[in-house]
């Protein structure tokens, strides 16, 4: 194998070490830079630049081959990204495609991946609600995975310090199961869904209906434009990325702010094979990274390195880190490194329509997407026989159609003058799984990829308390759809794959014993304390939120720590 | 006049202008280029008259000039299975053969409802139709930017 290494090992030294360029990835670069450290960002994917790398983002419908379509040949190649909602013509780029990055499922399991600088930040469904104490105390209350380390008030400065840089669009609602944050201003729910949110606050008083929260400029502040971002356009397109960078990514937000200090280097094409560790100095001294292109390997070296490879490829990256010190991967002294993965059970929808307020329309597009409900099922206390709880989502549309039956000037003409129908509903759950050892990745110990790394093998599961918790779910949603009046009811419990809810989580758990988990409180390993693990990965239970916010802040909140302890001298 | 003297005189009239819109220089194929699937330029015109029946011109183009026919086309090349390839392919072989000029609407509508050929030449044609630069710039304005949501707008009933 070439070797890259000639370049003197002093202009491959930085500060700090950054894997991965995704959401969390962005914010450990962006708070590490800021705080003067020299640091060097590493992505495995190909460049993509605000505005600059979106080819797609300013076309209009017909200049879409077909029409958004993805072509038959494709879908066949690629079954497990075609699955995803936002594989379409105007964003398949920037999906992983299935051939190209092999993996082996010894259960199904749909992993979604964005290999690029920003990563799935350009795809993300900017959906970003806090997590409450009744998701930090949830596994000691209910005796499932271990505690986590932190609670709320660890947490809330941070969430504080993103929310604001991000921009979050979202109402003050006063709910200790979410908490309040800096929010810009809410986006409102339309006519049906504050109808069925009143309904509900009559009739099953726990039960909220609130604006979601997202991260979308609703109202721009001078923070953004000094980001050089603006405010959010309503367009509702933002999976082809923003031009008005009206939604937070990577590319729009951390990681221009991140170069402006000048201590930024982004490598693109950098696949990162190992962290390498010194056995006199007990530290992490650097990583291994294999040129995507050239497939030269390249050492660089660092006082503190983030791991923020996405959550599965943290753990494939962790495993595959071996030494005599660990021979089962850095930092898996616990040996839990790969197992506890859990993820968000998207597996039951319901629908219906509705035949009130008939005259009221909506105009132009919410980039909120409409309503969501917190998780109302066993917050106080444990009241059904399967553990936890789930979010929903709640939205309410009315489009126009027209008759599409019969032929020529008939057809032509009722095709000209669509009609507005009644109001339809919809919910779609998200809810909380139960880490266990039983769901977990491993390294396969013959397949490697073309970059010589081993091929990884998922074995995720659902279980009885998921099925249990779908049939709730459908039946609770069902009696609150039916009470507000809404018809034609259908229920769609159509189970999908683990891991198309993109919010795998785990592997890589928080804890407060170094014998059951391999992070501590500050996101910092147990075993090497110059190693940082704050994307999906650390997640010791996935409650109901969509987790990207979270790791926003606690990667910001790690990076304080590991810059005030390597002033120190600690670290 | 017999249907072939029929076909072959409006393929001298459109096929004039198919060639002059084409790349290729085999007047007997299509004027697009297809990877999957091959189409004379006998099939597009049959196409073309097709979709003109279905969306036909009027005081605003119709699927002819609005190449719809070509969108079908490309659509049958690029998204379907094999299988509702030749099921397409062997429809239009039917209308070759069954379909007098100028009947279009009749032959259409006797075919029955789960008729492949006839599925997917309207549902193409209607979507190609809608969401066409002509459609969305002038009849159903299509907003890139709306720059707006207001979830409660007061209409008449």
């Amino acid at each position: 194998m070439a070797n890259l290494n000639i370049v003197s090992e002093k202009e491959r030294t930085y500060d700090a070490i950054v894997v991965g360029s995704g959401i969390s990835g962005g914010w450990s670069a962006k708070e590490l830079c800021e705080r003067g450290l020299k640091t060097l960002v590493l992505e495995r994917g190909r460049d993509v630049q605000h505005v600059k790398d979106y080819p797609t983002t300013n076309l209009y419908p017909w200049e879409f081959e077909h029409r958004g379509e993805i072509p038959h040949q494709m879908k066949e190649e690629n079954p497990v990204v075609s699955r995803c909602y936002a594989f379409r013509e105007d964003a398949a780029h920037f999906f992983v495609k299935d051939k190209e990055h092999p993996y082996i499922q010894a259960k199904p399991f749909d992993w979604i991946r964005g290999y690029q600088v920003g990563g799935k930040s350009l795809l993300w469904a900017r959906q970003t609600q806090r997590w409450s104490d009744f998701d930090f105390e949830g596994p000691l209350r209910d005796g499932f995975a271990v505690d986590w380390p932190i609670r709320y008030a660890d947490l809330k400065p941070w969430y504080d310090h993103v929310e604001r840089f991000a921009g979050i669009a979202g109402d003050r609602d006063g709910l200790a199961e979410l908490p309040d944050g800096e929010f810009l201003p809410g986006y409102p729910l339309n006519v049906v869904e504050k109808y069925f949110k009143q309904k509900m606050e009559t009739q099953y008083p726990g039960r909220k209906v609130i604006s979601a929260r997202c991260a979308h400029i609703s109202k721009v502040q001078p923070i953004h434009l000094e980001q050089g971002r603006g405010q959010c356009q309503n367009r509702t397109l933002c999976q082809r990325g923003c031009p008005f960078g009206g939604y937070f990514s990577s590319n729009a937000s951390t990681l221009p702010w991140a170069a402006k200090t000048g201590n930024m280097t982004l490598r693109p094409d950098s696949v990162v094979h190992s962290v390498l560790y010194d056995e006199d100095k007990k530290r992490a001294i650097g990583v291994r990274v294999i040129d995507r292109n050239t497939k030269e390997e390249i050492d660089f070296f660092a006082k503190v390195i983030f791991v923020n490879a996405a959550a599965i490829n943290t753990n494939l990256l962790l495993l595959n880190s071996k030494s005599n010190r660990f021979p089962n991967g850095i930092g898996n002294d616990s040996e839990t490194i790969g197992k506890y993965i859990a993820f968000h059970n998207y597996s039951a929808r319901i629908s219906a329509s509705y035949d009130g307020y008939l005259d009221f329309k909506t105009d132009g597009r919410n980039p909120a997407g409409g309503g969501y409900i917190p998780r109302f099922r066993n917050l106080y206390r444990q009241e059904t026989d399967f553990l936890r709880g789930y979010a929903a989502g709640f939205s309410a549309y009315r489009s126009s159609g027209s008759d599409q039956s019969g032929y020529g000037e008939k057809l032509k003409n009722s095709l000209l003058n669509p009609q507005l129908g009644n109001w339809g509903v919809g919910s779609h759950m998200m809810g909380e799984t139960i880490p266990k050892e039983s769901n977990y990745v491993v390294l396969d110990d013959k397949q490697v990829d073309d970059w010589g790394t081993p091929l990884l093998k998922i074995s995720v599961d659902y279980d009885e308390n998921d099925k249990k918790m779908v049939k709730d779910y459908l039946d609770t949603m069902e009696e609150m759809f039916d009470y507000a009046g809404f018809t034609n009811i259908k229920r769609n419990d159509k189970w999908q794959a683990p891991g198309l809810d993109i919010h795998e989580m785990g592997g890589v758990r928080m804890g407060r014993d170094p014998k059951t988990s391999v992070l501590n409180g500050w996101n910092q390993m147990h075993d090497v304390p110059n190693v940082f693990v704050t994307d999906g990965a650390c997640m010791t239970s996935t409650s109901t939120q969509n987790p990207s916010l979270t790791y926003m802040a606690l990667s910001a909140r790690s990076v304080d720590y590991a810059v005030k302890e390597l002033k120190k001298g600690n670290i | 006049m017999n249907r072939r003297t029929a076909i072959k005189q409006l393929f001298i009239v459109a096929g004039g202008i198919v060639i002059a819109s084409s790349c290729s220089t085999d007047s007997n194929s299509a004027s697009i280029q297809l990877n999957q699937i091959k189409l004379k330029a006998s099939d597009e015109l049959l196409l073309s008259n097709l979709v003109e029946a279905i969306i036909p011109e009027t005081d605003s183009p119709g699927g002819k000039t609005m190449n719809l026919h070509l969108f079908v086309m490309k659509m049958l090349d690029d998204c379907y299975s094999e299988a509702d390839q030749q099921a397409f392919l062997q429809g239009l072989e039917k209308a070759h053969k069954n379909l007098k000029v100028g009947n279009e609407v009749t032959y259409l509508s006797a075919l029955p409802e789960d008729d492949v050929f006839k599925n997917i030449l309207k549902r193409r044609t209607i979507q190609g139709y809608l969401n066409s630069e002509y459609v969305m710039k002038n009849k159903l304005v299509y907003e890139l930017v709306p720059a707006r949501y207001d979830g409660a707008v007061k209409i008449e009933a």
